[in-house]
Formats: C-alpha cells, structure tokens, sequence
C-alpha cells in the first residue's frame, strides 16, 4: 500500500511509522531543540567534566566563505551543533518529551557534517564524530541506546558506525543525595557496529557539503534496536545493546532524542541536521 | 508571531586576557542582544569593555560598533545589535591579573 505521506512535498523523503510524534523542519526555527547540560545542586562547579562546556545549537544557513550561502537540504536553515577548536569538545542539541505507549518509534533525520573551514586543504580528518541518542525510561530501567559515525581520530580517517552498551559509574552530585549523573558521551567503551564501516560523500573540500539520510529504530517494549540504516546501508542491529541502569526517580516515560558533534582535533567540528522526524507505532 | 531563541554561549567560565565568544550564525534573526551576568571576580578594578563583532564567514572578524560595558559591581549589563547579517561574537580583553567568570547569553528575534 502506497503511504499517504507520500504526496506530502515535506514528508514524502521519510517513511514514518503510523504516527508522527514530532516533526521538525529547521526552516521553522529551532522547534523546541536546546542546549544540554550536565545536573548540578546548589553551584554550577558540581556538573561533572564532561558536562560542563556542551556547546548549544544554532540555525545555520550553511554560508561559506568561498562560496556564500549553501542552504539545507530542503530548505535555507538547518540545526547546526558547533564544537569549540579544541579536540573532545562537544556540541548537543537535545529535544525532551515522553512517551504514551510502549511500542516501535523510528527517528529520521536528514544531516551532514564538517570541519571549520580554517585550512585550504581536505581537511576530512578534522571532523571527529558525530551521533545520535535516545534516553528513555520505563518502569525498571533508565536506557540509553547510542550510535556514532567515528569519522576520524588521532589523525586517521575511520569512517565507522559505533554503539555503546557500556557505561561509566552513576556519581551522586551535591550533598542532598537527590541528584545523580554520569558522563554517557564520553570517548571511551565504543563499540565498531558489525559490518558498520561506511564512506560517505564528503566531497572534496571543506565547503562541500552532501545531505544524508538516517534511520533509527527501537522498541520501546522489548527495549532493543529494531533498524538502523544511512544512505544505502542497512545494518544488522542483532548484536546492538544499548545502555542500562535501574530507573531513576524522576524519568518516567522519558523518551528524549539528541545529536552531537565531537572535535577530533583542535578545530571546530559542525554538525547540520535538516529535518528530524520521530514517528511511532501505537 | 516573530521566532526567538536564547543561547547560553558561555556559561560558568573564567575569562582571563583576549577572551571571545564561539562565533554564533544568527542569519535569521534581526535583532540580538548580548547579556553577560558576572558570577565571579578577581582584581577587576574598572568597567571592561568587549566588542560586538561581525564577521562574513564565522573566521574573520571586524567590529561592529557596539560596546557592552562589564561593571563588575553591576551584575548583569548588555549590548543590543542589529542589522549585523549572519554572525556575532564577543570580543575583549581583560586586564592582566584580573579575571571574570561569567555567563553569556545571546538572544535572538525575527
């Protein structure tokens, strides 16, 4: 059966399950996407490390200084996430909502990503990595499902999908004992997504930039990944687990969708996202 | 109804010597202001003045003309802009010895 989001001009480049939960189109504005930072109690100063410096999204016309306004995929603004020009900064862009049934959801994004455009050169090692998290709760578990595209690192392209289903300890924040976190972006405990090397158009310069397309899904029920795909490439999602903790007292029915990017030098590493669409089963 | 948006551009660092905010793409907007609220201090004896800053492609900077005065005795001050196309910064130095921790907004409107 044809879907009926097919003659949609907007929706017909995804394929959303029976129910849009939200769609955001950038050209719109920001659409309810913000910037992320880390639980404190009483002083900023007690955010952990990681958390402390997550740089917030911005709407970018993807102008470049050779050749003026890019424009997104399907319109003039995306969501852009900015790192600082320092190796490991990262910047998130976070969006917060709760769910109404344990069932499938699929996220669909349109995205690319690049180097500040600081070096007359290829520059494809100074993008670090960029990714893509739900955090969910129900009534035993908080959970974590995390994929990244690890372009490069240590100055070598590795253009990899990971997931991580290991995770660093909780840490009580303050003294009250009412705050915990803990560090879930960090750089280590990935894992290479079998069959997860992938090369996609970066395009020959630093100015260049190709739009693709992402798809993830999990079941909300059995708490798994149930697809993931970028572009032409469909990967077997068996051996994906995501992170796992016992429910925390605050989180129920959270189902919070956020993406990233990771500085692998000390350059700016930019992610843009077009479009997300998170569409449900229920 | 105009879109808006408030970033939080820095928050709860120390500035020390040339100190500038990460560039912001704020092509859509027509208007920005900047606000820095003074959480801490050390040995700032006189306002400090910071740039509003410009820039063509996010790397190259020029100043627009306005000034935002840190007072630290006063604890929040601001900067309005407008007509600055698609980039904004701040840009300043703060006097040798002396240091700033501060949270910076920029908020943004059609």
């Amino acid at each position: 059966m044809t879907s009926p989001f097919f003659s949609h001009p907007d929706l017909s480049r995804f394929d959303p399950l029976s129910r849009i939960i939200c769609y955001d189109d950038f050209d719109q504005g920001l659409q309810g996407w913000t910037a992320l930072i880390g639980n404190y109690e009483d002083s900023l100063d007690s955010i952990l490390p990681g958390f402390r410096d997550l740089r917030p999204p911005m709407l970018s016309n993807a102008s470049f200084w050779d050749t003026g306004t890019a424009g997104s995929a399907m319109g003039n603004y995306a969501m852009k996430l900015a790192t600082r020009p320092e190796a490991g900064s990262l910047a998130v862009g976070i969006k917060r909502l709760t769910f109404r049934h344990k069932g499938p959801i699929r996220l669909e994004t349109y995205f690319t990503f690049k180097p500040e455009a600081q070096a007359l050169r290829l520059s494809d090692t100074d993008m670090g990595s960029i990714g893509v998290l739900f955090d969910l709760q129900d009534e035993q578990h908080r959970v974590m499902p995390h994929l990244r595209y690890l372009n490069a690192a240590d100055g070598q392209l590795h253009q990899q999908w990971q997931f991580k289903r290991h995770r660093v300890p909780v840490e009580s924040i303050g003294g009250t004992g009412q705050t915990v976190s803990h560090f879930h972006l960090s750089s280590e405990d990935w894992e290479n997504v079998p069959g997860g090397r992938q090369k996609l158009c970066y395009n020959e310069i630093a100015t260049k930039q190709n739009w693709y397309y992402l798809r993830v899904g999990f079941d909300l029920s059995s708490m798994a990944f149930t697809e993931f795909q970028c572009n032409d490439h469909h990967f077997d999602v068996t051996a994906l687990a995501p992170m796992m903790m016992p429910a925390m007292a605050n989180l129920w029915c959270m189902l919070n969708i956020a993406f990233w990017a990771e500085a692998a030098k000390d350059c700016r590493s930019f992610l843009y996202v077009d479009s997300v669409l998170l569409s449900g089963d229920f | 109804m105009r879109q808006s948006y408030t970033a939080v551009i820095e928050r709860n660092i120390w500035w020390q010597g040339v100190s500038a905010t990460e560039p912001y793409e704020a092509a859509w907007a027509q208007e920005a202001l900047f606000f820095i609220r003074v959480l801490e201090q050390r040995h700032v004896q006189v306002p400090i003045s910071f740039q509003v800053q410009i820039s063509p492609d996010g790397m190259h900077w020029c100043n627009e003309g306005s000034v935002l005065l840190i007072d630290p005795d006063v604890g929040v001050t601001f900067a309005r802009v407008k007509h600055f196309g698609g980039w904004l910064r701040l840009q300043g130095e703060i006097p040798p010895e002396a240091a700033l921790k501060v949270l910076v907004y920029i908020n943004l409107k059609e």
